[in-house]
């Protein structure tokens, strides 16, 4: 096996021996030669500006546009504010850049602010991040005070004259100090999976959280019992943005060629960083079983391996898994490369998502949208996204992972089902459209007098 | 509603027009939840009607694009997180398009699996696989941009608007109207006279096709009614 050369920010490993059973690929060239291309995607594409509304009647429809617009129309006038603690990076983040301009442009004024902290702040808002989704964790005076302190700060630097609040996440919670009588509301907003949590933290939290108008969860199995309305908004994505927009198959091919992606084969594609949470050992050990029986590739693509030491670590696992198969691709791919992971899951025959823990799992949900039949582990928010042999499949072991890779490459009329189920329940259910829909939707419920 | 033959000398224009709305849903997590059988019986019992709406009626428009294989959230968790075919098959079976009410509906459910469990006392503590998560909907009804005063404009309505729409005055409609039909149905008849019209569009069966292919046997019959 090759080692990883850690010089390079991108690193493309094939396999040179022959693989125990498979079919060996004469498609892919040579890495050597291959490096010797210019490689456009190794610095960062300028930065896209963010689609308006009717982009999306192409993909959603007009009358879902329209409606869009009669949701809005009894809010004109209103104002919306978001919070958060982040303006780059990061889902929250993401999600934020795309869906305030939407707001605006449906005339709900909508302003977005980022608290600001120390890095004493935001090493206690990281541990109790981990704590609340269930690491353990000793809460401390001083990380109770570090926390209290910043978020009055920022309280008395922000101000608060809009009709909805949204605080995101647990770190600006305790803004919510800032209610006064008027009928303003606020509303939580929790990205992360409280099913779970670390008692001391959430026992320190609960209170605030009480306090707003609603809070609003990712999965019905993140939320928590708490004496406030609590709302089922899915996290989503944007049909338009470099990750999910539609492709020339010439750049799907140009990709594949780079990478040394034989398309005359099947393809078996998972997107993830290196982490264990998504057991890229397990889906190798699954391939492996699989093509015993049928003839494919492992693309293995993700990122994290530069700059996290335990994402090297499980780089490193991951290719001594794969040994010297030059069938299993392995990509380290930087964070900028949205375009190539849209190709590589559009040149995919069947995409896998085998975590062990997961968040919502947006990486199925891109998967779904791309029309692709997805086998993934029934864990977090996937089991929203994947209904078992209608949307997708799922699985609990390698050895059901490689039955259903299996199973889906000897019967593509079946896959080819689930695949077009899939797109349509990302598109009634997890796009950046539905989640506008149901923001304009809950102001409405709200500021009627519909929570608390 | 009779279902005689077409009333002679239609009207050109419409006795009142039809306004296309549509109904826009929120989801509320409620506090119901089961992880077994016997916990799923007293939560529907006790959850609020917008969680029975939810999880039968809702869900169809959720999952309006699944063509087979699906009916509702109970029976499909009956199946997928408890093992039970023959508890999923009775709950799968439950027509919504029977019910005027939702306590009625609730009552067949209760029904189903109370008796279900009544012939398998083992089944009730057993742990689901995964956890039910009762969940309500909030609704708010807006207008779609169309209004038909003819049958050509009702044809042209149902060509623009969303399946929410088709999906608020086909399916949902009757627990507005209490009534064993829907609003397309009361307009064609009521305000057309167009009763052949008006029961054939109650025949279509909603469980055996896509919410698409719902509205185009409603267009096509429409068509044919222009003729």
């Amino acid at each position: 096996m090759e080692p990883v050369e850690p010089q390079t920010e991108v690193e493309v490993t094939a396999r040179e021996s022959q693989p125990e059973f498979g079919v060996p690929s004469t498609a892919a060239p040579d890495r050597r030669e291959r490096r010797k291309k210019p490689r456009t995607w190794e610095t960062p594409p300028a930065p896209v500006p963010p689609p308006r509304l009717d982009d999306y009647k192409g993909i959603v429809g007009a009358a879902d546009i329209d409606e869009l617009k009669f949701l809005a129309r009894d809010l004109t006038g209103k104002t919306l504010k978001m919070v958060n603690s982040t303006a780059v990076g990061g889902g929250v983040a993401e999600m934020l850049n795309q869906l305030v301009p939407l707001l605006n442009e449906l005339e709900v004024k909508t302003h977005w602010d980022v608290i600001t902290g120390g890095n004493d702040f935001f090493e206690v808002t990281k541990a109790f991040h981990n704590a609340l989704q269930g690491s353990e964790y000793n809460l401390t005076p001083q990380a109770r005070d570090v926390f209290l302190m910043h978020n009055e700060l920022n309280r008395q630097r922000m101000q608060f004259t809009e009709d909805v609040v949204v605080i995101h996440d647990p770190q600006p919670a305790a803004l919510i100090r800032a209610r006064d009588e008027s009928p303003r509301r606020w509303i939580w907003r929790c990205h992360i999976d409280l099913s779970n949590p670390n008692p001391e933290v959430w026992g320190f939290l609960r209170p605030f959280i009480e306090q707003y108008d609603a809070a609003i969860f990712s999965a019905q199995s993140f939320s928590r019992q708490l004496e406030i309305p609590q709302y089922l908004f899915y996290p989503c994505i944007d049909p338009l943005s470099e990750k999910n927009k539609d492709l020339d198959d010439s750049f799907v091919q140009q990709v594949c060629d780079e990478f040394g992606v034989d398309r005359s084969r099947p393809i078996v594609t998972q997107v993830s960083r290196f982490d264990r949470a998504k057991d890229p050992v397990g889906v190798i050990q699954a391939f492996k079983q699989a093509r015993k029986y049928v003839d494919c590739q492992l693309v293995m693509a993700g990122g994290g391996a530069s700059d996290d030491p335990e994402g090297a670590a499980v780089l490193k696992e991951v290719m001594s898994a794969a040994g010297d198969d030059r069938d299993i691709i392995i990509l380290d791919l930087p964070p900028w490369c949205a375009l190539q992971i849209n190709a590589l899951q559009r040149a995919s025959t069947i995409v896998v998502q085998k975590s062990i823990r997961e968040g919502f799992g947006l990486t199925v949900t891109e998967a779904l949208w791309k029309g692709k039949p997805t086998i993934a582990g029934a864990v977090g928010g996937i089991p929203n996204q994947i209904i078992h042999k209608l949307t997708g499949a799922l699985v609990h072991s390698v050895d059901g992972c490689a039955y259903q890779i299996r199973y889906l490459l000897t019967h593509p009329e079946f896959a080819r089902q689930l695949g077009q189920n899939g797109h349509e329940h990302v598109k009634e259910n997890f796009l950046m459209t539905t989640n506008v829909r149901r923001w304009l939707l809950l102001c409405r419920i709200l500021l009627a007098g519909g929570a608390k | 509603m009779t279902t005689s033959a077409i009333a002679p000398n239609l009207p050109r224009t419409a006795v009142k027009p039809f306004y296309f709305n549509t109904s826009a849903h929120l989801l509320r997590i409620t506090r119901q939840k089961a992880s077994s059988l016997g916990e799923f019986l007293d939560a529907l019992r006790e959850c609020p009607e917008g969680s029975i709406f939810q999880h039968s009626f809702r869900t169809l428009q959720e999952h309006h694009f699944i063509r087979e294989g699906f009916s509702n959230d109970f029976a499909h968790w009956a199946l997928s997180a408890c093992n039970e075919p023959s508890l999923a098959e009775g709950l799968a079976s439950v027509d919504v398009r029977e019910f005027t009410s939702v306590a009625e509906l609730r009552e067949r459910f209760v029904e189903i699996v109370q008796n279900f469990l009544q012939r398998n006392p083992a089944a009730g503590a057993r742990p689901a696989k995964e956890t039910f998560y009762f969940c309500a909907s909030d609704t708010v009804v807006i207008p779609a941009n169309f209004v038909a005063h003819t049958l050509q404009e009702f044809a042209e309505g149902l060509r623009g608007v969303s399946l929410h729409s088709v999906h608020h005055h086909f399916i949902e409609a009757r627990l507005r109207l209490k009534l064993m039909s829907n609003d397309f149905s009361q307009w064609l008849y009521e305000d057309m006279g167009l009763t052949e019209a008006a029961r054939q569009l109650n025949r279509i069966d909603i469980y055996t096709g896509t919410l698409e292919d719902v509205r185009n046997q409603i267009i096509r019959i429409v068509e044919r009614a222009l003729i």
